[in-house]
């Protein structure tokens, strides 16, 4: 991680030692729904809600920084600079 | 610790939640004007609701020591109906004198739609004219990105909005950038599910700092909790924060924002 920030009072391994039960018991949520699917009937390969949980996931355990807002931006309708003019909304106010 | 709650709408909670926040520490609230859980039919409905924001609620707030503020408007899920959110909008000076408030708000997106748009850039016709303050929603999960880049295009699309007497509100960790670098303020939400944490929340004031940065409950009819801002705060201090910090995030940041509507003691 290369983000240090200015304002945190906590050092990493102080945040690991204050954090970790409450992270472990996240990742068993996320674990046993992931189990939940696989034992259920029916095929999920094709479910955009599905591919976009594997995704996130991936971030997860990548080496880049930034992940909760790379996972929120994974999960997000694409922005359109041209928005106003698809849709003939005035640009200029007043 | 005293603090403010910026967004929250007590037209929902039970006048026990008002003696907790109390005893919480909660001094004033800001009651944007929202969607009923239902798609109300007439102007009238709206005239009546906003009496309540205007006479009952502060009313039923100061039997415990809390100072009752509103912000007035038609909100997007209902600006589908054009005509109607017309309507309202022409309706809404009736009450921009009122004692209690603060601007107008919470206009925003829901869906990203084009008459959501429309009526949003009317709503803020009205608040530029009558001088007001502006009080913004943006929309949830995956049509926050979309929909907050769309609202800032609008703001500052528009040469006459200040934008140091708008709030940019349920900004998260993709959306507070844009808020803040452009200028304006942000709040961030917290709410069990679907929007923020106390401990996210902390993590962006880590992040960004304390300037133009407040945090609020909601506290609507959805699941909840109102007390949430004491969240933040013990989140806060559990993290060794100083109590200046808290006090500014939670108390001066709301104070200094709303002192720029008239009804606010200055």
């Amino acid at each position: 991680m290369s983000t240090k920030q200015p304002m945190a009072e906590r050092s990493a391994t102080q945040i690991v030692a204050d954090e970790f039960m409450i992270a472990r018991a996240k990742i068993v949520e996320l674990a046993a729904t992931l189990d939940r699917i696989e034992r259920a009937s029916g095929n999920v390969d094709d479910s955009k809600n599905m591919q976009l949980l594997v995704q996130g996931i991936h971030i997860l355990i990548d080496d880049q920084v930034e992940k909760a807002k790379r996972v929120q931006l994974l999960m997000s309708r694409d922005y359109d600079p041209e928005w106003q003019n698809i849709m003939s909304i005035s640009k200029k106010g007043g | 610790m005293d603090y403010i709650d910026p967004h929250l709408h007590m037209v929902s909670r039970t006048t026990d939640d008002y003696e907790t926040l109390a005893r919480m520490g909660c001094v004033a609230i800001s009651e944007p004007a929202f969607w009923a859980g239902f798609d109300r039919g007439s102007v009238e409905s709206f005239r009546d609701y906003f009496r309540q924001l205007t006479d009952f609620e502060p009313k039923r707030a100061a039997q415990y020591g809390i100072a009752h503020y509103t912000w007035l408007c038609i909100n997007a899920k209902e600006a589908e109906n054009v005509s109607l959110s017309r309507e309202v909008i022409a309706m809404i000076p009736e009450f921009l004198e009122c004692k209690n408030v603060l601007g107008i708000g919470e206009i925003g997106l829901n869906k990203n739609t084009r008459n959501e748009a429309t009526i949003f850039l009317e709503h803020v016709d009205l608040a530029v004219k009558h001088k007001q303050q502006i009080l913004i929603h943006t929309p949830h999960l995956e049509d926050k990105y979309q929909g907050t880049r769309m609202i800032l295009d609008m703001l500052m699309g528009d040469s006459r909005i200040d934008r140091s007497r708008v709030l940019v509100d349920h900004v998260e960790e993709h959306t507070i950038e844009h808020v803040l670098e452009n200028g304006f303020w942000a709040g961030m939400t917290l709410y069990p599910v679907s929007k923020c944490t106390p401990q996210r929340a902390a993590d962006m004031i880590e992040r960004y700092g304390p300037e133009r940065l407040m945090a609020n409950s909601a506290g609507d009819w959805g699941p909840s909790k109102p007390t949430a801002i004491p969240d933040l705060i013990m989140e806060l201090k559990k993290r060794g924060h100083s109590r200046e910090l808290i006090q500014r995030v939670v108390y001066e940041n709301p104070k200094t924002f709303f002192s720029q509507s008239k009804p606010f003691p200055h």
